[in-house]
């Protein structure tokens, strides 16, 4: 048997350490990742939404990616949940690969190429979910530490009522996971769905600190938050070097 | 070697008497957290790993093994990669297009996989069966290991899995399985050419270079995880001839 030799792949150029995780700008990007985290009904969304619409009629370079969208691995995504296969580790594996997606083809680049990006959720919700629903937190931490972390991010804590209240008057009929059914809390979705999502807000409270989440009160107006967003954005980040550079 | 050729009838012959041997049980273990509320301890059945490259001649053993095995008196099932009902349609797909950076699809895999030992593996073993798994996840980490991917990271990944009753890796040469591949097909594989990772542009060169880099990459794997490493360049009767008796052993095992 004649063993080839390889010049471009060596065992010596594949990290032995895990890495210290980072943010976007302690690893040189030039550009800046913004996400938000929080319960269903923290109104994060619209805080976002209301933070990109404000960015953009700077004329400055935003990218806005959400959450379980990647394309390609949605389908499968909604299939599992349809058809209930879903476990809590292919769950969490089907999640960290929409995840990956986004962030290897999406994420990544537009952070090289000097975009702020604005995530609504990051890894902090696999963090969360992955935990109330029974994986390890070492193991689900583990398997997101390919990924950076944000330069900034905002937790939008509503108290859990208040929560609870704006989901469940919007939408009366809870999906199965979303309501956490799959863990057996309850056998009524509203009281299963009270649960897990008091479950998740603990674990979003045990991280905040970990973080350096930028804690938001969810009960203010709406205006009132975004004054505060934007001010938290304009202090943390210099906005005008997200301006676009034409070519002359 | 098509797999039309494996299963000879005379295999058969050999099995005379009645008697019927029950394995004994013996413990198992998760190289990590495993899953969930799974005791290793509940599974009673053997789950027997086959890897080795397109060409190596591991369809045509593991249908001989399955048709032994049954023969045997031992309830056998089949796993391999991309076979789950949650990602298989979806990976296909992805793989065909090309567009999966290697994160995506190194977890793509870890899904399909996780799907399949959760819904297949797990349950098998548990009701005494033997599985035989076409791949398992040593192929996995040779594939991604050679793309750079972190070993730590896929370590901790595959904390969930559960370590085989016996693993037999088919080494046969990348000039070797070159050969058999195009005695089977009209062209190689993308992927089985590692075409992917930009070692040449020429598919053959990339190929003998990229088949070589996972054997290397097996051999390394073999020093962690203790696999049986088996000769696949003999005949396949030779090569089941050792594998059984290999299966024996396991299977007397206290």
């Amino acid at each position: 048997m004649r063993r080839l030799e390889n010049p471009v792949v060596t065992w010596a150029c594949i990290r032995k350490v895990p890495p210290v995780m980072q943010k976007f700008s302690d690893l040189g990007y030039p550009g800046r990742l913004i996400a938000v985290e929080g319960l269903d009904g923290s109104g994060k969304s619209t805080q976002i939404f209301l933070l990109k619409r404000w960015l953009e009629m700077q004329g400055l370079k935003v990218f806005f990616s959400e959450w379980n969208s990647s394309a390609l691995v949605k389908s499968a995504t909604s299939k599992g949940k349809k058809q209930n296969l879903l476990t809590p580790t292919t769950f969490s594996l089907i999640h960290a690969t929409d995840f990956a997606d986004r962030y290897e083809r999406q994420l990544v680049p537009l952070l090289k190429a000097g975009y702020i990006v604005l995530c609504d959720r990051y890894i902090f919700t696999a963090y969360a979910r992955d935990v109330v629903r029974g994986c390890p937190p070492e193991w689900v931490r583990g398997v997101y530490n390919f990924a950076a972390l944000p330069d900034l991010t905002f937790f939008f804590k509503a108290s859990l009522d208040v929560s609870l209240a704006r989901i469940l008057e919007n939408r009366p009929t809870l999906k199965h996971h979303e309501a956490g059914m799959d863990l057996n809390l309850s056998p009524d979705p509203y009281e299963s769905f009270r649960i897990f999502q008091g479950r998740i807000f603990e674990q979003y409270l045990a991280m905040s600190t970990e973080f350096g989440f930028l804690v938001m009160d969810a009960n203010q107006r709406i205006e009132e938050q975004q004054g505060l967003v934007r001010r938290q954005v304009s202090k943390h980040i210099d906005l005008e070097q997200f301006r676009p550079t034409h070519a002359a | 070697m098509p797999r039309s050729k494996s299963a000879p009838k005379e295999r058969v012959s050999r099995i005379v008497g009645s008697s019927v041997l029950v394995p004994k049980v013996t413990p198992k273990t998760f190289y990590g957290h495993g899953i969930p509320d799974i005791d290793a301890n509940h599974l009673t059945g053997k789950l027997i790993a086959v890897e080795g490259a397109d060409g190596s001649g591991r369809s045509t053993q593991i249908a001989r093994l399955v048709q032994w095995l049954e023969a045997s008196g031992h309830h056998t099932v089949q796993v391999g990669l991309k076979r789950s009902t949650l990602v298989s349609e979806e990976l296909e797909q992805a793989q065909q297009g090309n567009i999966l950076a290697r994160t995506t699809l190194s977890l793509f895999y870890a899904t399909d996989f996780a799907d399949q030992l959760e819904n297949t593996i797990l349950p098998a073993l548990r009701a005494g069966s033997m599985v035989i798994a076409d791949r398992y996840i040593y192929t996995l980490m040779a594939r991604d290991l050679v793309r750079g991917v972190d070993e730590t990271w896929l370590r901790n990944l595959y904390g969930i899995a559960l370590a085989p009753d016996a693993v037999f890796y088919l080494e046969v040469c990348p000039e070797l399985l070159v050969q058999r591949v195009f005695a089977k097909n009209q062209s190689l594989d993308y992927w089985e050419s590692g075409m992917d990772l930009g070692l040449s542009r020429d598919m053959f060169d990339s190929f003998l270079q990229y088949q070589g880099l996972m054997r290397d990459t097996f051999r390394r794997l073999q020093q962690t995880y203790g696999f049986d490493i088996v000769d696949g360049e003999r005949s396949p009767d030779a090569i089941n001839a050792e594998l059984q008796s290999r299966i024996e052993a396991v299977l007397a095992r206290h």
